[in-house]
């Protein structure tokens, strides 16, 4: 019996014995940050990235921060989403489907090498070819020949997609397979940095050591502890370092890295940890950072699970309409995300405030809407999402709205890691609905919908499909001008208000920190820090 | 038997109590005879360790049973807009406000009474299973000895080398929805080794003594034997093993909630609510604390009670 007694306490010890590791995370890494920084480098929270950062090779956060001090691509975007050239000197077309792209020059890699047109072209042929195996091969698949060097099965016929053209040393075109008149802002992305000659003999090798054209060169990576960069003194780009150097400090938490940031070891946190966010703005006063970027927070109807397979559009207008956008938003997020108006965010071009009623508050008015559309079968949802995310507390606060003033029975639908929530989105096997999260590519609101709601996108996991937003999406791909294309999305985007292929929630702000030894911290677009414009005082 | 009577009378000058004490109930003329459980009931009652954890114990049965007794408001109804994290009014007992709001608005003090059923159903459900169930098992593999209780005895041996919540953890994690009956069910698949032990060896004692050898005698059926003669007398030691692993089931539970894998929403559970607490600590720390009083309160409670039934029905402890 006493032995019987004392096996049952160990229920209690094991969450004792957990909370106790979670805090022995803390001190562990204070010992890693004791090490000194070079005189007029900026630290940074950035945790090891997924693998060596080659532009094409890095679609994730961690590695994505390292590509963008080494290596430039052609152009970014202001804060507006406006172009800003970098190692253009301009890109242009006449009918979408040729475009022309002119180099500036004297730029150099931190090798010595020049950038040159054919630097681009190499780059752009390893990165689609299917034996490089390189994660954004897709992103250059508007190209002519990509069917060639990256077919669906079996090996490349080519080497070289023949839509690619060198004509000078610093001009070279590109031949689309079809026009595309937002081409353009797809380049912004990282992944179209060059790469100098001597990384195609060994990619893996080179990765180790990357050498780019970017605001930094590489100085050293100590795997899991720091990744250190050096300002490239060459460098001709506008955007160059502004500090000495970078170092991208590991933690194993947020909440970790904001101890450390407290005192004084690390300059920049990115994300302030859920368990901080009530507090950091008193902790650091002007230096904490809340920002909007250009991301969008929805619910997503599955349409072949059984309460939406045959669902009137007025009753997921009205569920819609019960969700009090704003109270949660301020409550349960700790205003660290704002309330959506539209299906795009707000820093996108094209972006409209739909001020559509589906979108605002009104319980009386979604309870009859959604009695007029004949309610849901089973009066039930549920509401898919993952549990790593720390999307539990709103996901609960959005379902009890909707039980309150709608009268469905609504219940949050745990998953326990990303994945798992991924592979039921893939498989079709979402009950009712699932939260979508949506970080913009490039700013167009084409981004936001062409993606996920047209009937044939790879993400459109909800499987929405409607013929008539399909044919004005279509007709907006094909359009002549890039002004023309965004509209015809706006069009779009208003049938999509009747139709509520989704219903989104937030938008998304960055909650970032700094310390007191640097100052000019800026957030761009994308919801990064500005780690370059950086100085320490 | 004469002197049996007289050691039920004087139970410490009986060691052998258990064994004996339902002769004593049989005959037993002489004065005012008490048998093992009438003379444990009059310990209990004078026992303040279990008048403490008996009323406990009746309100938690009361909460879990009426919970709307207690509180009128529903524990799902959220007011986020004018109740978010609304420290507690002390004052204001038993009203809604009394133990504050939590981050999605609703009443800590509604939560608090109706996570009571999840736990009093969870605690009683899974004692109750595994006592018929491990007490089948023992008894048969006690009674019958042989190859049959070494068939038994390993395969509760491989039952019994499962560690528990680990165990849980990965029958509960293969559920989409858990409700209070999986929960139920996964916790007594995996909680019955132990009774059963206890029945076997409890059950093994008692098939030796004289009277049931007397039975067999007189040509008694194995089912005359093992309901009248056995059971009762073997069932003393798994009373008191139950008691206290109830509330054993009761952390048990809590703690699968708290970790994500116990009960899942829109069940409202302690377990779940201290979960979603510790978020909060920093600067709402009363969230957190009156769930986990809440399963504190429980499990002494039952634990105490257990206590208390050991040392009344076992002598030798006393």
């Amino acid at each position: 019996m006493r032995g019987a007694r004392s096996a049952k306490w160990v229920a209690g010890a094991i969450v004792v014995a957990m909370a106790a590791t979670a805090c022995g995370g803390d001190s562990g890494d204070d010992k890693k940050s004791a090490s000194g920084k070079p005189e007029g480098y900026v630290s940074i929270e950035v945790g090891e990235p997924q693998n060596a950062p080659l532009p094409s090779d890095t679609n994730e956060s961690n590695g994505s921060y390292i590509v963008k001090a080494l290596f430039t691509q052609l152009l970014e975007f202001d804060d507006k989403g406006e172009i800003v050239y970098l190692n253009a000197e301009s890109v242009e077309t006449e009918d979408s489907k040729t475009w022309t792209v002119k180099l500036k020059d004297g730029w150099t890699f931190h090798n010595g090498e020049k950038v040159t047109a054919q630097s681009y072209v190499d780059t752009w042929n390893f990165a689609a070819n299917v034996k490089n195996n390189q994660k954004n091969s897709f992103w250059f698949s508007d190209i002519k020949g990509y069917e060639d060097v990256h077919p669906e099965k079996g090996d490349p016929k080519a080497e070289e997609m023949s839509g690619l053209k060198v004509v000078d040393d610093l001009t070279f075109t590109v031949e689309l397979s079809e026009p595309v008149p937002y081409f353009e802002y797809k380049l912004g992305y990282t992944t179209w940095a060059p790469l100098p000659s001597v990384a195609f003999d060994d990619p893996k090798k080179f990765g180790e050591k990357p050498i780019g054209n970017g605001p930094y060169k590489f100085e050293k990576w100590n795997h899991n502890k720091l990744f250190q960069v050096a300002k490239y003194d060459k460098y001709k780009g506008e955007d160059s370092a502004k500090n000495e150097g970078i170092q991208f400090k590991n933690y194993s938490t947020p909440e970790a890295a904001y101890q450390e940031l407290l005192s004084g070891n690390v300059d920049m946190v990115r994300q302030i940890g859920a368990k901080d966010l009530p507090k950091y703005k008193q902790d650091l006063g002007d230096r904490a950072i809340e920002q909007p970027y250009a991301a969008v927070q929805s619910i997503v109807p599955a349409f072949y699970s059984k309460p939406f397979k045959d669902v009137d559009p007025k009753v997921l207008q009205g569920l819609s309409m019960a969700i009090d956008r704003e109270t949660i938003a301020k409550t349960v997020m700790n205003g660290t995300r704002e309330a959506a108006t539209s299906f795009t965010p707000p820093q996108v071009q094209g972006n409209q405030d739909l001020d559509i009623p589906s979108l605002k508050f009104d319980a009386k008015k979604a309870k009859e809407l959604v009695e007029e559309g004949g309610g849901v079968p089973g009066n039930k949802i549920w509401i898919q999402f993952n549990a790593d995310g720390g999307h539990k507390e709103w996901v609960t606060a959005v379902c009890e709205n909707i039980r309150q003033n709608t009268g469905v029975e609504c219940i949050p639908d745990s998953k326990p890691d990303f994945q798992t929530d991924l592979d039921l989105r893939d498989a079709n096997k979402v009950k009712g609905m699932y939260r979508g999260g949506w970080v913009a590519d490039y700013p167009l609101n084409v981004n936001f919908m062409r993606e996920l709601y047209h009937s044939k996108a790879e993400a459109n996991s909800g499987r929405f499909n409607n013929k008539e937003i399909d044919a004005l999406m279509e007709k907006g791909d094909h359009a002549k001008t890039l002004e023309e294309s965004i509209k015809l999305y706006q069009e779009a985007e208003q049938v999509m208000a009747e139709e509520m292929p989704a219903f989104p929630i937030f938008n998304y702000k960055i909650n970032a920190g700094y310390g007191e030894d640097v100052e000019n911290v800026n957030v761009d677009w994308h919801g990064d820090l500005v780690v370059s414009e950086v100085t320490t005082k | 038997m004469s002197d049996v009577t007289e050691a039920a009378r004087v139970p410490a000058a009986a060691p052998d109590l258990e064994k004996n004490a339902p002769a004593g109930t049989e005959s037993g003329p002489v004065g005012k005879p008490r048998s093992l459980w009438s003379d444990a009931w009059h310990d209990l009652r004078r026992n303040p360790l279990f008048v403490v954890s008996a009323i406990l114990i009746f309100f938690l049965l009361v909460m879990a049973a009426w919970p709307g007794l207690f509180t009128s408001v529903s524990p799902r109804h959220g007011d986020l807009s004018t109740h978010y994290l609304k420290s507690p009014e002390y004052g204001h007992l038993f009203s809604p406000e009394w133990l504050g709001y939590d981050a999605q608005g609703r009443s800590i003090y509604a939560r608090v009474v109706y996570g009571a059923r999840a736990s009093v159903i969870v605690g009683v459900a899974v004692t109750l299973l595994v006592t018929v169930l491990g007490g089948l098992f023992g008894m048969v593999a006690g009674y019958f000895g042989g190859w049959l209780d070494s068939i038994l005895s390993r395969i509760l041996d491989t039952f019994a080398g499962v560690p528990f919540l680990l165990g849980a953890m990965v029958v509960l994690n293969t559920f989409d929805v858990r409700t209070v009956w999986i929960v139920v069910l996964a916790l007594a698949f995996l909680g019955w080794t132990q009774i059963a032990r206890v029945t076997r060896g409890s059950v093994i004692t008692t098939k030796q003594a004289d009277y049931v050898q007397a039975a067999k005698a007189l040509g008694a059926g194995t089912g005359r034997i093992l309901l009248r003669h056995i059971l009762p007398n073997a069932v003393a030691p798994v009373i008191v093993v139950a008691t206290i692993a109830l509330g054993g089931y009761i952390a048990a539970e809590a703690s699968l909630s708290y970790l994500g894998i116990g009960l899942s929403e829109p069940t409202v559970s302690w377990g779940i609510d201290v979960s979603a607490g510790k978020d909060q600590l920093r600067n709402a720390p009363h969230v957190l604390l009156a769930p986990a009083v809440m399963v504190s309160i429980t499990v002494l409670a039952f634990i105490m009670l257990g206590d208390a039934v050991r040392n009344a029905l076992d002598p030798k402890l006393r």
